[in-house]
């Protein structure tokens, strides 16, 4: 049988049509450690920090944007229903909540956002490389420069809030080589692979 | 620093939201700080405070309009694309009027008719300087026509001891 059997074989036979080119042990492919892309000479092999700022910057906004919406949408609804307005003033009202809530909380997070991916890419620029300690440190610099018109105490709360979001997300992304070092020492899972 | 092109349609609206929001809050930093340590009352550690003051309420505000602006301005602009099927500058310069005339909306017509205007020139003057400038950049690397080829080929072949380059 060739391998481009036509339909009625292969629904008789259950065996699945492969072109030859594919069909061969990947084991005798030459192993590298190298990655298997081609890069231009120079070039940084990902996308840089610089490159998604602005996506981050605006998609949080965004977010901000709709969360504020919402948030003024339902304290606009209450507001209106407990103080009796109806009609085009209860429509108007709701409209101003809506926008007040939204510009606020879509500033707040943009803002974030921007401070976080300015130090960012700061740090990527100095120190050459863009790995987890980037994350880290700058997560905790834009807590601390956030907070730092409020005193030295919110100052340094902040900095500790930035801190624990960037290690739960960068835990977050490690899972898999972390769950790869505990199996390391542990007996039970080594003996099964 | 790396070669920054645009994103595909769909994606640009959120690169430009974030594009004009970054815009915004370093230029109102800039502006509010200004303006906040001139109209402070006097003494180093006043004006200070009120710049910090200033930028802290006023540089997010400004911000926000402008992310507002940008994500209108590129929504537009992606929908002529696919409505027109093209990309030319009347494409920025009606989304640039719309932009203008939707987000004054709430202030009554005259008023959207004068913001639609601003903003239809203000993106008809951008996309004329960056067409002028393309054209002056191109001026340089147009390669010569063939009767200038030719002419210099003669010049060469009638004048053989003198060659310059």
């Amino acid at each position: 049988m060739d391998s481009f059997g036509n339909s009625k074989n292969l629904s008789d036979t259950h065996i699945q049509a492969k072109s030859p080119y594919l069909d061969f042990d990947p084991a005798y492919l030459p192993k590298t450690s190298q990655p298997e892309f081609i890069f231009p000479e120079g070039a940084s092999k990902q996308r840089g920090r610089f490159e998604l700022a602005f996506s981050q910057i605006g998609g949080s906004c965004m977010l901000g944007a709709a969360i504020g919406g919402a948030e003024g949408f339902y304290k606009g609804l209450r507001n209106t229903t407990l103080e009796g307005q109806t009609g085009k003033l209860r429509r108007t009202q709701l409209l101003n909540h809506i926008m007040k809530h939204g510009s606020a909380t879509a500033s707040t997070l943009g803002t974030i956002a921007v401070m976080y991916s300015s130090f960012g890419v700061l740090l990527q620029t100095t120190r050459g490389t863009d790995d987890d300690f980037n994350t880290l440190t700058a997560a905790t610099a834009t807590g601390m420069l956030f907070r730092s018109t409020g005193g030295l105490k919110k100052c340094g709360l902040g900095g500790v809030v930035g801190l624990g979001i960037a290690s739960l997300y960068v835990l977050w992304n490690k899972r898999d080589s972390l769950s790869d070092f505990g199996s390391q020492y542990n007996p039970a899972r080594r003996i099964s692979d | 620093m790396e070669e920054y092109a645009r994103e595909p349609c769909p994606w640009r609206i959120v690169d430009d939201c974030g594009g004009a929001f970054t815009m915004g809050l370093i230029g109102g930093a800039l502006f509010h700080g200004i303006k906040g340590f001139r109209n402070a009352p006097s003494g180093m550690n006043r004006r200070f405070l009120g710049m910090t003051t200033t930028i802290k309420q006023k540089s997010p505000i400004l911000a926000g309009n402008f992310a507002v602006w940008g994500a209108m301005f590129s929504t537009i602009d992606c929908s002529l694309v696919y409505v027109r099927k093209k990309e030319d500058p009347w494409n920025s310069i009606i989304s640039g009027a719309a932009t203008g005339g939707i987000l004054a909306a709430r202030n009554g017509v005259p008023a959207m008719a004068g913001s639609a205007l601003i903003g239809g020139i203000l993106l008809a003057m951008i996309e004329g300087i960056g067409i002028l400038f393309t054209r002056f950049t191109a001026e340089q690397f147009r390669p010569p026509t063939f009767q200038e080829a030719f002419e210099a080929q003669q010049q060469q072949q009638n004048a053989p001891g003198t060659s310059s380059s």
